[in-house]
């Protein structure tokens, strides 16, 4: 009855990674900020404002470069709200980080109405979508055409970025003092580094990230903005950086596996699977990681331990 | 003296601003969704509906939105809570909430629509969406043959994408499945649900892989998440079915047609009801193909898009079978799980 050869194919992995990418923005972002011991759960609101600001600039200004750019802003903006919430207001990350996602679903819906005079959603043939990056090198062979070509831009750059951050923080200076201020923030006082200005620059970078996540689901994936179209992708994110180990790399292997859990989810659907369950996927999944990866730092501080 | 004299001034002004307020107090109307504005579908025709009743009868209306489960019910009391004339719940999610509360409010005149609720100030107005399925499903089978058009690929295969898995989407489909095998006794029909009505990225996401599975036709039954599934048709050069409200102008040339539901003829008849004095508690109101409560469009937009390779005869087609559900000739299935009374 299930034709497995029909769910596996190659247009699979091109959904895995599609699946992939706005949970890998999110997750490189909450890397950056759990590095400096925050966990940005406010990324869920950057991504979604940064999605609403992406359409609008986008729209008025006919450019998807004005639009990601003004992303970028925004995304800046919410997570320097957020500093000024959690580092100069001291409230509980947590707290600070709901507060956020809960605004952010309010003043994007009041944008979208005082803006556009619409409610719900907008979108226009105006709106100018990120295109699709066509490398005629790839054409050589069909199956490396359909694997490698014809993604959109920020798939690609995202997967440039893992390389970037993978280097920033492990081979710079930069990064050695953003993943002591995690580890051990005196030591960084004491070095004469102030652990406030490494925390503040670790959240605004999670807003730059943020807001390529966002403007990636509303002009990349698609060229509308919906209420709360982020949908938990931001969450999904804090579970792919737990399960890649808070570390770049890992953590791009971590949301291919929940993009891939997508892939197969659609697929299956259509085999007559139940779709309860199906749906459930992507979440058990995550659960499944969390154990996994809370498991395994167990099991490190075990070690660590001489008795 | 003074004070006295001030007294009786004052409350019969009091009294004058009542009485003419009275007079002139339009009737209130309140609109509780279960979702949002803007999704070019199911709440977007309500409130089209009811703003004509604003033009027509001059009423008040008032909209409630959430798409948070756990906000619906206590927007729903708020509003009879409030006074309003009418309170008009616009979905088949409200049928439990409004069956408990509703007695609670026996001066309230209440509506439901697209579920029905068994009490003396309930109106219900459900709508005979497996019909108007039927018709779609046929027009997909029939398109998925066309292969000389772009986009349509030799396989027997359709498409169709739902948002959350609830009884009235499974009710969309028996139609659907029933309208395909009609037409065409063989053909596959891939079904989907994105477990959401907000999550365009999802909806086009599975309809993609469908797409990729061999379906050319893909019906959206899925509100807002269903605006990914009309923008994948158009990215993919492929094709889409809208529901609810005339998408066809959306993505010209991708959407095939519409399946109609006047979810707007249902607030509107409502509304009118509670104006003119005729409003009968406990009423159904059935909204069918026979009445026109659900239908297609005309599909003049992809006529348009299409010049001379539109199929003409498929309208034919459409217009006999419609002819013959209205008749009885063909009886389209209910979903067993939904509850229509």
């Amino acid at each position: 009855m299930f034709d497995l050869s029909e769910i596996f194919t190659l247009t699979l992995i091109r959904a895995t990674v599609r699946m992939s990418t706005p949970i890998l923005l999110a997750a490189l972002g909450l890397i950056v900020t759990e590095l400096a011991n925050i966990t940005n759960i406010g990324i869920e609101g950057i991504m979604l404002v940064s999605a609403f600001i992406a359409v609008a600039a986008s729209y008025w200004s006919g450019s998807w470069i004005v639009g990601i750019m003004a992303a970028v802003v925004a995304g800046v903006l919410i997570a320097a709200l957020m500093a000024l919430i959690h580092l100069k207001f001291k409230a509980d990350v947590f707290v600070a980080g709901i507060a956020i996602n809960l605004f952010s679903l309010a003043f994007t819906r009041f944008l979208l109405t005082n803006w556009f005079g619409v409610a719900g959603s907008f979108y226009s043939p105006q709106i100018s979508p990120i295109p699709r990056i066509n490398l005629s090198f790839l054409e050589i062979h069909p199956v490396i055409n359909t694997l490698f070509n014809n993604y959109n831009l920020m798939d690609y750059l995202a997967i440039v970025l893992v390389f970037v951050f993978n280097f920033l923080i492990y081979k710079t200076v930069w990064g050695l003092r953003l993943r002591f201020t995690g580890v051990h923030p005196a030591a960084v006082e004491t070095g004469g580094i102030s652990v406030t200005t490494k925390k503040v620059q670790a959240l605004l970078i999670s807003g730059v990230l943020g807001g390529l996540a966002g403007a990636h689901l509303s002009l990349g994936y698609t060229t509308q903005f919906i209420e709360n179209m982020t949908n938990g992708r931001g969450f999904i994110g804090v579970a792919a950086m737990y399960f890649g180990g808070v570390a770049p790399i890992t953590t791009w292997f971590a949301s291919l596996f929940f993009g891939f859990t997508e892939g197969v989810g659609a697929r299956l659907q259509t085999m007559g699977f139940p779709s309860q369950f199906i749906l459930m996927m992507p979440y058990l999944a995550t659960v499944f990681a969390i154990t996994f990866s809370m498991i395994r730092q167990q099991r490190r501080l075990t070690q660590k331990q001489p008795f | 003296m003074n004070k006295k004299l001030l007294i009786i001034l004052s409350l019969s002004l009091v009294l004058l601003i009542g009485t003419v307020a009275m007079a002139d107090s339009p009737v209130r109307v309140a609109l509780v969704l279960s979702g949002f504005l803007g999704d070019q579908s199911f709440n977007d025709s309500a409130h089209q509906g009811l703003q004509r009743a604003v033009e027509d009868f001059g009423i008040e209306l008032r909209i409630l939105e959430s798409e948070v489960p756990a906000d619906w019910e206590q927007n729903l009391v708020a509003m009879a809570d409030a006074g309003y004339d009418l309170v008009i719940a616009s979905s088949t999610q409200f049928q439990d909430i409004l069956d408990r509360n509703a007695g609670y409010f026996p001066n309230i005149k209440f509506g439901i629509i697209d579920g029905v609720v068994e009490q003396p100030n309930v109106v219900s107005a459900i709508f005979a969406q497996n019909e108007g399925s039927f018709l779609a499903g046929a027009v997909a089978a029939l398109w998925t043959e066309y292969d000389h058009l772009p986009g349509v690929n030799s396989e027997q295969t359709i498409g169709w994408v739902g948002g959350m898995d609830i009884p009235v989407l499974h009710d969309f489909l028996t139609g659907y499945r029933q309208g395909a095998k009609y037409i065409n006794p063989d053909i596959r029909v891939l079904v989907s649900f994105a477990g959401s009505f907000t999550d365009p990225v999802r909806g086009k996401e599975l309809t993609l892989s469908q797409y990729e599975q061999g379906a050319d036709v893909v019906m959206n039954v899925a509100s807002g998440t269903g605006n990914g599934i009309l923008e994948a048709a158009y990215e993919e050069g492929k094709y889409a079915i809208g529901v609810d409200l005339d998408q066809d102008g959306i993505y010209p040339g991708s959407i095939v047609t519409s399946m109609l539901k006047r979810i707007d003829q249902a607030a509107y008849l409502m509304t009118q009801q509670v104006v003119e004095g005729t409003y009968e508690g406990g009423e159904v109101l059935y909204m069918d193909i026979a009445n026109g409560g659900v239908s297609l469009t005309d599909m003049s937009v992809m006529q348009e898009a299409l010049g001379d390779d539109f199929p003409t005869e498929i309208l034919e087609v459409i217009a006999e079978l419609t002819q013959k559900v209205r008749d009885g000739e063909i009886v389209v299935e209910t979903y067993e799980g939904f509850r229509r009374n």
